[in-house]
């Protein structure tokens, strides 16, 4: 406590420099729960795609807006040795238009074959209603955050891309991208995409031969990448991906990402940082008397030196645990404000809490140890001269 | 075991004040406190009292010559020794606003304490018996800034006292102080000498000061001009400098 009374000797100095620490965790905490959250989003991607190679077209993004694909590809992987089953899928944007503001989230349309969901190790529970079955035309299942955004319940009927379909059920929070995704017979979504297509391109092909993409499923034994290896070699004008592919591509893409948005964070703590150097710099100048009496009573240099660093350290924890819990709370804050609309773009982690207010803790100490040296090393006789 | 408590031989100290500035502040200074006695050290200003205070107080090295302290030379001690030393066996009373402004009055004589390797309970224990002692033992839970500027200064008396040094140094104990604040703190520096029989130099310009010790000493030109009587017969004037140290 003899530690705050001398922080809080200067209120309005204290404060300052407290609050930009605050500023800086703040920040870093923002922008990390942002990154945490991203990171859980990738990691249900790189699950979901563990067990199956992922085929597109050549010229596909993301599995999105691609040129179709047809069906006589499917045959021609099903026959690559070692996989035991292939689908057709349509995945597609739920907006005509791609929002302006995206994390991660986008909405989106899946299509899929029935029959391929007994293939699929990756199980979404039901929350409310049922699942899709083999007879369903002019259905929908809904993701989690995507019925909260559309206000849909079981019964709702909701008017996607021009077509009307009834809410049959509505799937379990899964953390990642189904929870944004509308779950439609594939011939529903063959029809919707057929209509997205050029008009030239439209008049050439029937709804039911296309697909965005395929899932193939390797036999037991089979190594997925490798299959998608070979149905590179085998099947020309596709673009297979297994799981470590994936897992590559996207977890090193996450990994710039990340990096920028906690280089932005730690950037604005060693700004707080430098402050901190400053007041204890103006701090330990103010008090050259106090610390030559402190020194003629008999503290050695090394007492002078832990009070300092004692003070500073105190200043990056308040400034830390201040940082913490405003980042804690905007962060809750906006989820539960974008909740609504299926925008939860934050993850407070404990890994993510304790790490932040430690990083303030450690500047603060570093922070102070020029300071504390240099007023460790004041001349007794000098300081006591000082006025 | 002699009576000695401080003995200093043939003291030599310069140093720079600014650029081409060189100051000697003492030329072969010599002086003799006997246990429980009460000096003064008066000289004029750069007669060199305040850095043989500092000299003695293990608070500076000297140039040349020696300094004994209870029968231990200490003059060439350095860093870490330098400090114990100066924590355990020296207690200074500065002119006037020399306590910690955030600390209580306990707080700053446990303080003390604390630093000489006491614990926080002990150093406590202590810093109450002190403040007990100077008379201030209803005010221990003042601020500094709450006490008169009298009792600020036997704050900074118990403080001295705390780890029951060899010797207390006073530099100025007066210098701020009016008339009747002035006679207060040498009363308690009387009182507390007449108690515990604690060894006081004092450096002073203030003569009621001076008159109220057992013997005044003065300096000039960074000597020690004049004894001062009483504990005279140890040495007999700068002659003797060099000669043996204070066992002799």
């Amino acid at each position: 406590m003899r530690v705050l009374r001398n922080i809080f000797r200067r209120k309005l100095r204290a404060f300052l420099t407290i609050f930009g620490i605050t500023i800086g965790v703040f920040a870093l905490v923002v922008m990390g729960a942002m990154a945490e959250k991203l990171d859980l989003l990738v990691q249900g991607g790189v699950k979901y795609y563990s067990d199956k190679v992922q085929v597109n077209a050549a010229t596909s993004v993301l599995g999105l807006a691609s040129e179709p694909l047809t069906m006589d590809r499917l045959r021609e992987i099903k026959a690559v040795p070692g996989a035991r089953a292939a689908f057709p899928a349509i995945g597609m944007l739920y907006d005509e238009e791609l929002p302006t503001m995206s994390m991660g989230n986008v909405a989106t349309i899946q299509g899929e074959a029935h029959g391929a969901r007994r293939y699929e190790s990756f199980k979404i529970g039901i929350a409310e209603g049922r699942d899709l079955v083999a007879s369903d035309r002019g259905v929908v299942v809904l993701g989690n955050d995507l019925a909260k955004k559309q206000q849909a319940k079981v019964g709702t009927v909701l008017e996607i891309r021009d077509r009307d379909f009834e809410v049959v059920g509505i799937w379990e929070r899964t953390l990642t991208s189904p929870d944004n995704a509308a779950a439609v017979a594939l011939a529903d979504a063959q029809e919707m995409y057929k209509e997205t297509l050029p008009d030239a391109l439209q008049a050439g092909v029937t709804a039911r031969n296309l697909a965005t993409s395929f899932v193939v499923y390797p036999e037991a034994g089979t190594d997925p990448d490798n299959l998608a290896k070979a149905i590179r070699r085998r099947v020309g004008g596709i673009e297979a991906v297994g799981p470590k592919e994936f897992e590559e591509q996207v977890v090193s893409q996450l990994s710039v990402f990340t990096s920028i948005i906690f280089g932005i964070g730690a950037i604005s703590l060693l700004v707080g940082g430098l402050s901190v150097v400053n007041t204890m710099t103006m701090s330990v100048a103010e008090r050259t008397r106090e610390i030559g009496i402190r020194k003629a009573i008999g503290a050695s240099d090394g007492h002078i030196m832990r009070q300092f660093i004692a003070e500073s350290a105190v200043i990056g924890l308040l400034g830390g645990i201040g940082g913490l819990a405003l980042g804690y709370l905007v962060a809750t804050g906006l989820n539960a404000a974008g909740e609504a609309s299926g925008n939860v773009l934050f993850l407070v982690t404990p890994g993510l809490a304790v790490g932040s207010v430690a990083f303030a803790l450690i500047l603060g100490v570093v922070s102070g140890l020029y300071p504390a040296w240099y007023a460790a090393r004041l001349n007794p006789v000098q300081a006591l001269r000082y006025e | 075991m002699s009576d000695v408590v401080v003995s200093v031989r043939d003291l030599h100290k310069s140093y720079l004040l600014g650029r081409d500035n060189y100051v000697r502040a003492l030329r072969g200074a010599s002086l003799d406190v006997m246990k429980g006695e009460m000096a003064a050290i008066m000289g004029p200003s750069g007669s060199g009292k305040s850095t043989l205070m500092h000299v003695v107080g293990c608070l500076d090295s000297a140039d040349a010559g020696e300094v004994w302290l209870d029968g231990r030379r200490v003059d060439g001690l350095r860093g870490r020794a330098l400090t114990r030393v100066r924590s355990r066996e020296i207690g200074f009373v500065f002119q006037g606003f020399n306590l910690i402004p955030t600390l209580t009055a306990l707080e700053n004589v446990a303080l003390a304490a604390e630093y000489a390797g006491a614990s926080r309970a002990e150093a406590t224990k202590r810093a109450q018996a002190q403040l007990e002692l100077v008379g201030l033992g209803d005010r221990m839970r003042h601020a500094p800034g709450e006490l008169s500027g009298g009792q600020q200064q036997r704050v900074a008396i118990a403080r001295a006292l705390v780890n029951s040094p060899a010797l207390v140094l006073g530099d100025e104990p007066t210098g701020d102080l009016d008339t009747a604040t002035s006679e207060e703190v040498v009363r308690t520096l009387r009182e507390v000498n007449a108690e515990t029989r604690t060894t006081f130099v004092l450096v002073t310009h203030n003569p009621e000061v001076a008159q109220a010790c057992d013997r005044v000493i003065r300096m000039r030109d960074g000597v020690v001009e004049d004894h001062g009587g009483s504990p005279a017969g140890v040495v007999s004037g700068e002659a003797a400098a060099g000669e043996g140290g204070a066992d002799g």
